[in-house]
């Protein structure tokens, strides 16, 4: 039997598959049924200090290769994480708390906070692509993203985790974390995108850009996995268009320790983790592999 | 799935708020009673309605206007344009053998006529029975009658049919039924589940919450402590799910 077990900066995931944040998870009935389902950690929904209703519909677009959205960040503020969590909490499975903000103190604030009730991993919403001031516009900076997680690391003893998105800087701005006591990077977030309807001849979403998912943006996540474990080798929570085990397998030979899934929620349900995790143990078996921990960053060694 | 791009066919207004647009798609979506189509008006919000009608490319949708979308919806005339993309959700089960009551309170008729539509299709025995504030809020009572059913009207104010709640008088005819179907206000759901526990009934249920993505992702429609979503998951649900379910989590 092969083991599917694999530890993000000391916390135990019983399966690499994560359930990624932004996907239903501000509510702990979700979370909770996401725990059940077969994820090995479920992300919250970014937390900000104030609750936000998010932006009016359509907040979502299909397109060809993926899934444009623009939910604006849509959360109940972050002192429901106080209730939120203990019901959302269900065998052993790891809670990821995901935090949005725009400055240092609302993010030192929160992530206490968010220890306090019991959060496993805090990860840092440093990528939204359609929120101003928040997400990307604050995380494309280097020097902020140091100075943020280095007041982090030393006021809270959970591990911090950095979300990122593509940038041109990327790998600064992971440098930059990892060298303040960042715990691990979570990549990537969606591509800010568009999409137009030609009848109605406007952008369909309402707040015109969105964040790319889904298929079109696997490669790319590949890529980013592959440039921060080839030069950094930190724990990964890898994301990015991962709609089937074989996805996932890609991300873990490029050096991913976890697998986040989201978008593919929505074409095949929460059971999508079971059936990832499941194909990849049969992966391992056929190729001869006691643990999945022998294949992550696999292709760094040839 | 993109949008598919509909035309305004024909509009009949029920009153002035209360309006049914007959949409011309280029192709049949296959619509299953109780499923839904976000919709969407390019300057306005996209809302999920689940048809009162559809047949191949036609599709019905019977619009109250309460809010700024839903106006601009129902003053829609022939010819202009509707946005939708779907059907999605899950609807009613319509195979089920057996003799069926259809409830639908106010705008809720809309899932429902629609299953009369199908029943008498499939030759399944079926009651037609429709809750109203007052006759002039009354939708499908003539359709149902058209397709041959028994058709029942409720007025809240008795200004035609049978005068009280829809519920109470259910609760007096549910005996004779093996199976309802219902849509409507959440309170009359839960009255309608209740009497469906008590009386051995089986039923299939719609409900509503805030549906924004319609595809399962956002969790703006999560129903109960089971994280049941209204629109993957449901809309409609099935009397086990929702036994599921306690009565105070439901409401």
């Amino acid at each position: 039997m092969v083991d599917l077990r694999v530890e993000l900066a000391g916390i135990k995931l019983s399966n690499p598959t994560v359930l990624a944040s932004g996907i239903l998870g501000d509510n702990a009935a979700l979370l909770r049924r996401a725990a059940k389902t077969g994820f090995g950690a479920v992300t919250t929904k970014s937390f900000t200090i104030e609750p936000r209703e998010g932006y009016a519909t359509p907040i979502i677009a299909e397109v060809k290769a993926g899934l444009l959205n623009a939910v604006g960040l849509a959360n109940p503020g972050y002192k429901e994480i106080k209730d939120i969590l203990p019901k959302a909490r269900v065998n052993g499975v790891p809670i990821i708390v995901s935090l949005a903000g725009s400055k240092i103190d609302e993010f030192v604030e929160m992530a206490i906070y968010a220890e306090d009730w019991g959060a496993d991993i805090v990860e840092l919403n440093l990528s939204c692509p359609h929120v101003s001031m928040m997400g990307m516009d604050i995380g494309h900076d280097p020097a902020f993203v140091a100075n943020l997680v280095g007041e982090l690391t030393g006021v809270i003893e959970t591990p911090v985790f950095i979300k990122i998105g593509l940038t041109d800087n990327y790998m600064e701005v992971v440098s930059r974390a990892l060298d303040k006591g960042a715990a691990g990077i979570t990549a990537i977030n969606t591509v800010k995108a568009m999409a137009i309807n030609i009848y109605a001849k406007t952008p369909v979403l309402s707040h015109r850009y969105g964040g790319l998912s889904g298929p079109a943006i696997h490669p790319i996540a590949t890529r980013v996995i592959y440039d921060i474990y080839r030069e950094f080798k930190p724990p990964i929570i890898g994301i990015g268009g991962v709609e089937a085990w074989e996805d996932a397998v890609e991300f873990l030979l490029a050096g991913a320790t976890a697998i986040g899934i989201g978008t593919a929620v929505s074409k095949h349900g929460l059971t999508i983790s079971k059936v990832v995790s499941d194909g990849i143990r049969t992966y391992l078996e056929r190729e001869g592999f006691e643990s999945v921990r022998d294949i992550i960053g696999y292709v760094h060694r040839k | 799935m993109s949008y598919r791009v509909g035309r305004v066919k024909g509009v009949y207004a029920h009153t002035s708020l209360l309006k049914s647009l007959t949409i011309e798609l280029e192709d049949d979506l296959n619509i299953i009673p109780g499923q839904f189509l976000m919709v969407w008006l390019p300057g306005y919000e996209e809302i999920p309605l689940s048809p009162s009608y559809a047949d191949q490319n036609i599709v019905r949708l019977t619009v109250k206007g309460v809010g700024e979308t839903t106006k601009r919806l129902i003053s829609l005339d022939t010819g202009d344009r509707i946005y939708v993309r779907g059907p999605y959700g899950r609807g009613f089960d319509l195979d089920k053998p057996g003799k069926y009551l259809l409830a639908g309170g106010g705008y809720g008729a809309a899932p429902i006529i629609y299953s009369a539509y199908k029943l008498s299709k499939l030759g399944n025995q079926a009651v037609y029975v429709e809750g109203a504030k007052s006759i002039k809020e009354q939708l499908f009572i003539d359709e149902a009658r058209k397709l041959g059913l028994e058709a029942i009207l409720v007025t809240e104010d008795g200004s035609s049919g049978i005068k009280g709640l829809i519920t109470d008088y259910i609760k007096q005819i549910i005996g004779e039924f093996d199976i309802l179907l219902g849509c409507g206000p959440e309170p009359m759901l839960i009255k309608l589940l209740n009497m469906c526990i008590e009386s051995g009934v089986d039923c299939q249920l719609s409900f509503e919450r805030v549906v924004k993505c319609g595809i399962g992702i956002c969790g703006s429609c999560v129903l109960g402590d089971r994280g049941l979503l209204v629109c993957y998951d449901g809309p409609v649900f099935n009397k086990e799910r929702l036994m599921d379910l306690s009565f105070k989590e439901v409401v």
